[in-house]
């Protein structure tokens, strides 16, 4: 990883910066997780919020307990120490997401806002799988729904799980962001932008294309069902999330589960290193989905 | 109890934030204006922390339903007990029955409400600050309405004597143009040169879309050098591989209108940011108003840190200022 | 002769949307509580609102203009 050239910058006082990267990779985003992880483990005073991104993290502290140069110097000196990502061990939860694409509710906002699209005579759907060279949105469906994603990122707004799939390069699906952003996008909407496909947690404004819906919640601020208990946001960064294409009958029933706060995600307890992942995306995915659905 | 007559634009329950979850994309909410902040709670004798109402624009009309200690500060929005005028940034005592309002607002956006002993409203993730965007904290996860009633809490510390006012030197003015520093940093590589000379340059007018999210402001387009888009990062020249915002970072979407992020900000996105407000200048941009003008004055780190305990030594002072008063 | 002042520093509109015609036109009877203009500011829109009954004399300010808080709109005689 000697190619990375990582940028450090002040964000104000209160904040560092760094830029591991400007390209996403599956294997920089690893590089972020694994810093931030010894980060949180050393416990420093001073430090208020540890933030890891996709290519990129972020750490607030309190500049009245640390010096930032005296940090910077210690994520430098993190970051030489994952250089290989040898002895890193992630920590995940394979995790079933079933998803309604072309749902009635997301197509009436894609609908609303032709006017903000690169491409007003498509929906989102269409326009994307032309644009990644799919002979239709059935097959583009597939190349979603037949490989996991890993959860890169949480933010935006609480509880948004950033997912960068687990595929090699030429295989990553990678598609614009509106024109101008929607002031509207339904909540559990299923969204991709740049490399990255998201769950909107609640309804709001929004850049990313609309594919579908997620039939289950991503934020419960009232903590309602049990995959709620310890946080009111599901996702967590190195969670692997498996979107499945339901049906409208599958939807409506995790949906009345959902409301009736019995709904609990099909999940696994999965801990990898890195490096099961870099050497074979396509075995790693294959591997995880087999665990996820059969052991 | 304190009933709400009027709520006023936009009044809210705040402290001083809600750190250590930013990583799950929740945003610190909190005043925004640190300092008047400070100052309200210790002019009411309160513990650091209490939660005050964030007044904005316009105050409410709040009728006091038991005795109170108060005070306020912040933006100039000159208050009034039953139609008399009293002083900000001063400890005043309000009875039972007494009906508290505020007249047009002055200068600055944001004003303080500290009652002796905090407003009482649960603590949601270590604080009780109101983050409306998902309806958490705060009353109700929202901004006050007519009928609400607030309980007064216990975290007072100290019993101020009514009439402890400060002298001019601690009372910041807010004009009409504000002079923001920024530390330059974070993607600004992005900017050509010449726009990030334009960037400081401007006095950038302050949007309608101003609120505790962040500030839209208007000046001129400004120009990313050009590059082919890394892997990831979506086409407009302004993306970048989605990544975290600092609180106080601007970012500028397809160079159009920088927007400036504050406390309630959304914690990443997909924009390059190009500089980021340095704390004690946090709590000055709040109080810009709508059509207000913006200069962005870049520093170094030491001054950036040299103006937090400039900050710090002020606070500091009050609270002996107040202790032997 | 009464004021009414904008409760609020903002643009000033004279009609709920700019396919509706305007709330009050000088000389129009108003009572108290009458919305006679809108000021925008974050984003959203606040009524001001006459304070007494009485006849609009003029109006101060032009559709989508700025105002300052306390600034008046229109008088009422």
């Amino acid at each position: 990883m000697s190619d990375l050239k990582t940028r450090y910058s002040y964000g104000g006082d209160e904040f560092i910066f760094v830029e591991l990267s400007e390209d996403m990779s599956l294997e920089v985003n690893f590089q972020a997780m694994a810093i931030t992880k010894k980060l949180r483990e050393k416990n420093m005073p001073g430090i208020l919020d540890i933030c890891p991104s996709n290519a990129s993290y972020m750490v607030r502290f309190n500049p009245d307990q640390i010096h930032p140069d005296e940090l910077i110097d210690e994520l430098k000196k993190l970051e030489s120490s994952v250089e290989n990502l040898d002895d890193v061990v992630i920590n995940s939860r394979l995790v079933d997401v079933p998803v309604l694409f072309e749902d009635p509710w997301t197509h009436e906002a894609v609908m609303q806002f032709r006017d903000r699209h690169q491409d007003p005579e498509s929906t989102d759907i269409e326009y994307a799988a032309r644009i990644n060279g799919y002979e239709s949105k059935e097959d583009f469906i597939k190349a979603i729904t037949g490989s996991p994603f890993l959860v890169s990122m949480i933010g935006f707004v609480p509880g948004l799980p950033f997912c960068f799939q687990v595929v090699p390069r030429e295989e990553q699906i990678e598609v614009p962001k509106y024109v101008r952003p929607r002031t509207f996008t339904p909540e559990r909407c299923f969204g991709f932008g740049g490399g990255f496909s998201v769950i909107y947690p609640v309804q709001g404004a929004g850049g990313y294309q609309m594919f579908g819906i997620a039939a289950t919640p991503v934020f419960d601020k009232e903590q309602k069902l049990p995959d709620f208990q310890d946080s009111i946001v599901f996702p967590r960064q190195g969670d692997i999330f498996r979107y499945r294409d339901v049906t409208r009958e599958e939807y409506d029933a995790v949906r009345a589960e959902v409301e009736a706060g019995t709904f609990e995600y099909r999940k696994k307890d999965f801990t990898f290193r890195p490096d099961d992942v870099l050497k074979d995306p396509r075995a790693f995915s294959d591997m995880v989905l087999g665990r996820l659905y059969n052991d | 109890m304190i009933k709400v007559l009027k709520p006023g634009l936009q009044t809210t329950v705040q402290d001083d934030g809600r750190v250590g979850f930013y990583e799950t994309g929740m945003p610190p909410s909190g005043a925004v204006d640190q300092y008047s902040y400070a100052v309200a709670n210790l002019l009411a004798g309160n513990k650091k922390g209490a939660a005050v109402l964030e007044i904005t624009y316009m105050g409410p009309e709040l009728e006091f339903q038991q005795d109170a200690t108060i005070a306020i500060t912040g933006g100039n929005i000159p208050p009034k007990i039953n139609g008399e005028a009293v002083p900000m940034w001063e400890t005043v005592k309000i009875n039972r029955g007494d009906v508290l309002s505020f007249d047009f607002v002055k200068q600055g956006a944001r004003s303080y409400l500290a009652i002796a002993g905090g407003i009482d409203v649960p603590v949601i993730m270590d604080s009780r600050s109101t983050y409306t965007l998902c309806g958490i904290g705060g009353f109700n996860g929202r901004a006050l309405q007519e009928g609400d009633a607030l309980s007064i809490g216990d975290v007072q510390e100290t019993d101020v004597k009514e009439g402890t006012r400060l002298t001019e030197e601690y009372v910041p003015e807010f004009s009409t143009s504000h002079e923001i520093r920024v530390i330059i940093g974070l993607c600004s590589y992005r900017l050509t040169e010449e726009s990030k000379q334009r960037f400081l340059e401007l006095e950038w007018t302050v949007t309608p879309e101003a609120n505790r999210v962040g500030y839209r402001l208007k000046g001129e387009r400004l120009d990313f050098v050009p590059r082919e888009q890394p892997f990831g990062a979506g086409s407009n020249p302004s993306n970048v591989v989605d990544l975290g915002y600092p609180i106080g970072s601007i970012q500028i979407p397809d160079g159009v209108e920088p927007i400036a992020l504050l406390n309630d900000a959304v914690t990443g996105g997909g924009y390059a940011t190009v500089a980021t407000i340095i704390s004690t200048d946090l709590n000055r941009i709040g109080q810009a108003k709508t059509n207000e003008k913006v200069k962005f004055v870049s520093v170094s780190l030491e001054e950036a840190l040299k103006a937090r305990q400039e900050t710090n030594r002020k606070l500091e002072e009050i609270k002996n200022i107040i202790q032997s008063s | 002769m009464k004021e009414i002042a904008s409760p609020l520093p903002g643009v000033f509109y004279r009609r709920p949307d700019p396919e509706k015609p305007v709330y009050v036109e000088e000389g129009h009877e108003v009572k108290a509580g009458d919305t006679i203009g809108l000021i925008e500011v974050m984003k959203s829109f606040q009524e001001v609102k006459a304070e007494d009954d009485g006849v609009i004399k003029s109006i101060k300010v032009e559709d989508g203009a700025v105002v300052e808080a306390g600034q008046v709109v229109a008088e009422l005689e």
